[in-house]
């Protein structure tokens, strides 16, 4: 006997399968931004429930958009995700490179290597905040040290608006470049052995080889691990605000720390789901150019 | 006829009265002893000064049978944390630990519960609490917003500045007291300077430039530096024009930036850590504290500078003026609760006579008559002497004028601009008109400006308004 339920019904049944899957989906994916959608089209500020609530429109995204600390902020999150990304990624691919070769005691070497990407950012945070502490961190102590042999002042690590995004951005590079090497290092070993026999065979430079088949081959786990980082380094939040805060002044205020202002300083939900939506957009579009050039890189992807 | 008692006798008796004592003096009542077996939680911010009281919780327990949790958060995220879990309304939080600074953000958006009911609850609140041995213009500045009484006071105090005597002396420098009327701006910044030491890596001063603490570094500044007929318009006039770009203020903002020259060098994210922790290493002759934090930061046993430092009121400005400074913490309860009675208790016994005294003899907070007279708390916290003065007649609670945008206005106008000033990023004219611009907005934001508008009262401007009677309150 056929029932509505039934393995037969195969318009229906993959839908009874999925739903379940899909009904969290929704509840933690649709509805929140939904929510965010209306926060954004009104004017409500959680620690003032008594003001009057109205209707807004876009108003709240053309306050943002319009206000100086928007291009500041993006201007901020873009040399911090691009200057990361880019750094991390040449040191994963020579680090990876370098553990291609045979080398003694390889897998302490890279164990040691992975440590920091598994610390919580917390942390990590925390951990750099006391190296880089004034007059007793012990990074600020050594290198007011060497800067005195050659009659410079202490480094303002954290404490210049000229060095702290600066700083930031080792930290990151210090905590995520084992990432890339992780993903680089596993794509390298995947590579077949034949292309560079053939290398070998025709005499071709090493350069030739990394930039012939080296890198072609290893588009895939490229892209991969450039749209993964980009991301996260797009939405990084707890070391920025554990060591600056954003400052000084507003120097190292990214997108992450001005949203979390709004939120839990302004405590204007409207505006704060305003920009979240705004960062969504923005990440939407970067996704959409990693797709294309991922799918238009790989062949099997194009349809 | 003398009443004769055996040995026996006089020891069980001496035993049942020692044992009995705690309990005679803070019976609790049958209204309390329903409370017995309740759970209170309480968010609270972490000041090493604050541990002095929650270390005595567990005699709390003992006595009333009610079980304390803490949950801790640091100063900087206090607000954020508290005002999160108010507007969740979930009750998950009894009792908030309220800094003065942020009573009518949390009171004018309905999240406090208010108190006086329970002040005057004979059945819940014992004799310990003896509400007017608190310091009139402590209880009701600490707890009273729009004519309500919704915070008790734990913990109170003024800012100052702290200088190596040790230094000042060596170099011929007069060691004033607190109150002492040569202590002026000039001074200040002469000592300054003649402390400056570099070749030793020694600053002349240390403050806290980043944006989060420029409500306590300047805000006393503004007020010190107003003429007899601004006093009151450090921040908004009357009809609550924005008045920050005032010619008082800019002199004040550029005496501040003055000290930079003898400040550490980039100093631009300093905050009150980083204050602490380069006077303590003896790389600052002088800087900035709140008195409430001198027993921990800089006076507690084995520190290397424990003793050698002058506490000294903040200076006096150019028309005369001693800045009037006050900050304290109070406890108050959620209206989300559904233990109040459970955390009106805790109250009533953590800010009573007691608990309070205990906690002041550590280094704790002063906010009774009976703390600041103690002999014991006088010999062991020296630098308090003229703070009890200062509370009793010249302390201004609104300082930081009470509004429900203060933590706002503090954090992202005045710091932010102030910091971009330190940071040469922007003139002081710049800064302070950036900061006008800023609050003017803020305020709009709020209403203040919409016909019929219902604006806070500007108590600062008669102050007696803060010295009715504690039990006045009602």
């Amino acid at each position: 006997m056929k029932t509505i339920v039934g393995i037969q019904h195969r318009s229906f049944f993959p839908w009874l399968l999925m739903g379940p899957t899909l009904a969290i989906l929704l509840a933690v994916g649709l509805f929140p931004f939904g929510y965010s959608l209306y926060l954004a089209s009104t004017n409500i500020v959680l620690s003032k429930p008594y003001l009057p609530r109205v209707f807004m429109g876009l108003q709240q995204y053309q306050d943002l958009v319009t206000d100086p600390d928007f291009l500041n902020s993006l201007k901020i999150t873009a040399t911090f995700t691009i200057s990361a990304v880019f750094v991390e990624f040449w040191a994963g691919l020579g680090l990876a490179l370098l553990f291609k070769r045979t080398i003694v005691g390889k897998s302490v070497y890279r164990l040691g290597i992975l440590i920091p990407m598994v610390i919580p950012p917390v942390v990590v945070g925390l951990i750099w905040k006391y190296l880089l502490y004034p007059h007793s961190g012990l990074v600020t102590y050594f290198t007011t040290q060497v800067a005195a042999i050659f009659g410079l002042p202490p480094v303002p690590f954290l404490s210049s608006p000229q060095t702290a995004l600066a700083t930031l951005i080792f930290v990151d590079v210090w905590q995520w470049t084992p990432f890339m090497f992780l993903i680089l290092h596993a794509g390298l070993s995947s590579l077949p052995n034949e292309p560079y026999e053939a290398a070998d065979i025709d005499g071709a430079s090493r350069f030739r080889v990394f930039r012939t088949i080296t890198l072609p081959l290893l588009k895939q786990s490229i892209l991969i691990a450039l749209i993964i980082r980009t991301m996260d380094a797009f939405r990084t939040y707890d070391t920025i605000a554990i060591l600056t805060q954003g400052g000084p002044g507003n120097a190292t205020q990214t997108f992450n720390v001005w949203l979390t202002n709004l939120g839990f300083i302004a405590f204007d939900a409207s505006r704060a789901a305003a920009l979240s939506l705004i960062m969504f957009v923005i990440i939407l579009v970067m996704s959409f150019v990693f797709i294309q050039i991922f799918t238009k890189t790989d062949p099997l992807l194009e349809r | 006829m003398p009443v004769k008692f055996t040995r026996r006798q006089a020891t069980m008796l001496l035993s049942s009265a020692v044992i009995a004592a705690p309990y005679i003096a803070r019976a609790k009542s049958a209204a309390q002893a329903k409370l017995e077996g309740a759970t209170v939680n309480m968010l609270a911010v972490q000041f090493a000064h604050h541990n002095h009281l929650w270390d005595q919780i567990p005699e709390f327990t003992k006595e009333y049978g009610i079980k304390v949790n803490i949950e801790f958060a640091p100063f900087d995220q206090t607000r954020e944390k508290t005002l999160l879990e108010m507007s969740k309304k979930t009750g998950r939080f009894d009792l908030f630990t309220t800094d003065v600074m942020w009573l009518a953000e949390y009171a004018s958006a309905g999240y406090l519960e208010p108190v006086a009911k329970y002040v005057k609850n004979k059945d819940l609140t014992t004799e310990d609490f003896d509400v007017n041995d608190f310091v009139p213009r402590i209880y009701s500045g600490t707890g009273v917003y729009n004519d309500t009484l919704y915070n008790i006071p734990f913990d109170a105090g003024s800012v100052g500045v702290e200088f190596r005597k040790d230094w000042m002396q060596a170099k011929g420098i007069a060691v004033p007291e607190r109150f002492d009327g040569k202590w002026t701006h000039t001074a200040m910044y002469d000592a300054i300077k003649a402390l400056h030491d570099p070749d030793k890596g020694v600053a002349g001063y240390v403050t806290q430039p980043q944006k989060w603490f420029w409500g306590w570094t300047l805000t006393p500044l503004l007020y010190a530096w107003q003429r007899p007929e601004t006093i009151g318009n450090e921040f908004v006039d009357r009809d609550w024009n924005v008045t920050i770009a005032s010619p008082e203020n800019l002199a004040a903002l550029k005496w501040y930036l003055s000290l930079r020259e003898f400040t550490p060098r980039n100093d631009g994210n300093f905050g009150y850590g980083e204050v602490v922790s380069t006077y303590q290493q003896s790389k600052a002759a002088g800087g900035i504290h709140y008195t409430s934090f001198i027993a921990d930061a800089f006076e507690a046993d084995g520190m290397p500078i424990k003793g050698r430092s002058a506490y000294l009121h903040h200076p006096i400005g150019p028309y005369g003026r001693l800045d009037p400074f006050f900050g304290s913490w109070g406890l108050s309860i959620s209206t989300d609760s559904r233990q109040k009675e459970a955390a009106w208790t805790f109250i009533q016994w953590a800010t009573g006579r007691k608990a309070m005294e205990q906690s002041g003899l550590k280094g704790g907070g002063l906010v009774r008559h009976s703390q600041y007279q103690n002999k014991d708390i006088q010999a062991a916290m020296k630098w308090n002497a003229d703070l009890y003065p200062l509370m009793l007649k010249f302390a201004d609670p609104d300082e930081r004028i009470r509004i429900p945008e203060w933590g706002e206005f503090s954090n992202e106008i005045l710091g932010l601009y102030g910091n971009k000033a330190w940071l040469n990023e922007m003139t002081p004219e710049q800064a302070l008109e950036a900061m006008e611009k800023s609050f003017t907005k803020l305020l709009k934001k709020g209403g203040y400006y919409a016909k019929g508008a219902k604006n806070p009262k500007q108590n600062w401007r008669d102050l007696s308004y803060y010295d009715r009677a504690p039990a006045d309150w009602t």
